[in-house]
């Protein structure tokens, strides 16, 4: 679940903001002073993901807030939701640190996709640094090529090998791609697949994935329209099988 | 912003008074060398006087109207925060209502939120109006007896639900039913902007006296006594003047425009009373007095 920390003194706007976030599955506190937004993203191992902060606070303000975070090493993704909209303003916020700024009135579903737009890029950072591919360490890479069959892919160069003909894959479709070969023989639903490649979440169509299923298959399948490879799993999503009986 | 600003000005302030110090160094050092010459003497001290005192007048011009700036800005972020904060958390309930699945109890909740701010909003926007029409040059007042206890009490009942104040915090002891000529939505306004100001000003621990009383067979008087924060001696005037603020921690801590004392003291002017505050210092509590001349 996703930790959210609102920093808003106006208790109306806190409470419905709460409300909505918790609707969207996310754990969410309240403190409506810039002093204890400090002191809780300060200790050690803060236990928030991502920070909505006011501006007009009582005591100290916004932006000295987030540019002491900021100071401190504290990096955690922070949007500023505030009623000043000069461009001075949205400026000084940038400039102090902050990731977003948004300005009250807000529509509802903007604040949620920046929101979410700020926790997808924090995990991709994370990702991207956790991952052993970001590391020196050649050996625990994940292989640059696979191949079952009569068919190889090379996701270095993103070059499919079927039966001696080689067709181009585009990112997303050799991501797609590499994330089915690493689940062989196990479901995986639509979710799954746009949340850990895409990177997106909820409301998303999951029916996009389709569209790249029925083009891999295209390309690996003797008869596309009878795959043995890549199957479809009824009601959850697809199954990759690397040798068919 | 702020901060570069009262640098600029400190700047111009030592300039002024550098210059004063210059011209007296040169003078004195003059008269020193040039005693003899007296008709030029004194109409060098003439001129001096006249330099002098243009400097003088330059430099607290200045600063006034760098302060008049500074308050305008303010005033502009204030009103900014007071408009858009209701109309940001109205909406905010109502695309809440509109996309998802609220149970009645949480229904009747965000109906009386943003009830209440709409309210928090047209407030804002009285004020603001009220003070454009005071600003304007003969003001038409719509004169009609006001039973003024009657009146207070209306306003305590206001502020006791605004603000969610229990009766006992809010005491009201009433002096003889007297009555006003007088503008009744502008005398209200001035009633209800010094209950409130003690509402908010007094936080959680509110415990205010509202009390009126004859003075002199000529005037009702409206006291207000809050154990809030208290004021400078310096800041008795000043609270009074538009877009005003006190300075420190208090002031970031209570939303407000500025408005409220100045549309008090501009009421109690066009009624032939006046206005103004007391207070024994910081930590003290202070009391706000409205006086307006009775009917007999």
């Amino acid at each position: 679940m996703r930790r959210v920390l609102i920093v808003e003194d106006e208790h109306h706007l806190a409470d419905g903001l709460r409300f909505n976030l918790e609707a969207e599955d996310y754990q969410v506190h309240v403190v409506d002073t810039g002093e204890a937004a400090l002191e809780l993203l300060l200790a050690p191992s803060p236990p928030f993901d991502v920070v909505m902060l006011d501006v007009m606070l009582p005591g100290i303000d916004g932006f000295t807030v987030i540019g002491e975070l900021r100071q401190k090493g504290q990096f955690i993704p922070t949007l500023m939701l505030t009623a000043r909209n000069h461009p001075d303003d949205v400026l000084r916020g940038f400039t102090a640190g902050a990731d977003d700024y948004l300005t009250k009135p807000f529509e509802l579903a903007m604040l949620l996709a920046r929101l979410r737009s700020l926790l997808r890029r924090n995990e991709w950072l994370l990702a991207a640094a956790a991952s052993p591919a970001a590391t020196d360490d050649a050996a625990s890479q994940p292989p640059d090529s696979y191949a079952f069959g009569e068919i190889s892919v090379d996701f270095d160069r993103l070059e499919l090998c079927v039966r001696g003909k080689v067709f181009p894959l585009t990112l997303m479709e050799a991501n797609l791609l590499r994330y089915l070969i690493a689940h062989e023989g196990k479901p995986v639903s639509r979710k799954a697949m746009l949340e850990d490649v895409w990177g997106l979440h909820e409301d998303t169509d999951t029916r996009a994935i389709d569209n790249f299923i029925v083009r891999l298959r295209r390309y690996i399948e003797d008869d596309p329209t009878t795959p043995r490879h890549l199957l479809t799993v009824r009601g959850v999503g697809y199954r990759f099988v690397a040798a068919p009986e | 912003m702020l901060e570069s600003r009262r640098k600029s000005m400190a700047l111009f302030i030592t300039l002024g008074a550098s210059l004063i110090l210059v011209i007296l160094i040169l003078y004195i050092g003059w008269v020193l060398l040039n005693w003899r010459n007296g008709i030029l003497l004194f109409l060098g001290v003439l001129m001096l006087a006249f330099i002098i005192t243009g400097v003088v007048l330059n430099t607290i011009f200045l600063v006034r109207e760098i302060r008049r700036n500074e308050q305008h800005d303010a005033f502009i972020n204030a009103v900014t925060h007071e408009l858009k904060t209701p109309v940001a958390s109205i909406r905010l309930y109502l695309e809440t209502l509109q996309t998802r699945a609220v149970d009645e109890a949480k229904r009747a909740e965000f109906y009386r939120i943003m009830l209440a701010d709409s309210d928090r909003l047209l407030a804002t926007i009285e004020q603001v109006l009220r003070t454009g029409r005071m600003g304007q040059s003969g003001p038409k007042l719509n004169l009609t007896n006001i039973e003024i206890n009657a009146l207070v009490e209306e306003c305590l009942e206001r502020a006791r639900q605004l603000h969610h104040v229990p009766e006992r915090a809010l005491e009201y002891s009433p002096g003889p039913p007297v009555t006003i000529l007088g503008d009744l939505d502008d005398v209200r306004a001035a009633v209800a902007n010094l209950i409130d100001n003690a509402v908010k000003y007094s936080g959680s621990t509110a415990k205010i006296v509202v009390e009126t009383a004859v003075v002199d067979d000529t005037f009702v008087t409206l006291r207000v006594r809050d154990q809030g924060p208290g004021l400078e001696k310096s800041e008795l005037k000043r609270v009074f003047k538009r877009f005003y603020r006190v300075q420190g921690q208090l002031a970031a801590r209570v939303k407000g425009t500025g408005l409220g004392l100045y549309i008090v003291r501009a009421v109690a002017k066009q009624h032939g009373g006046r206005a103004w505050a007391e207070s024994e210092g910081p930590g003290h509590g202070s009391t706000f007095v409205l006086q307006l001349p009775r009917v007999r």
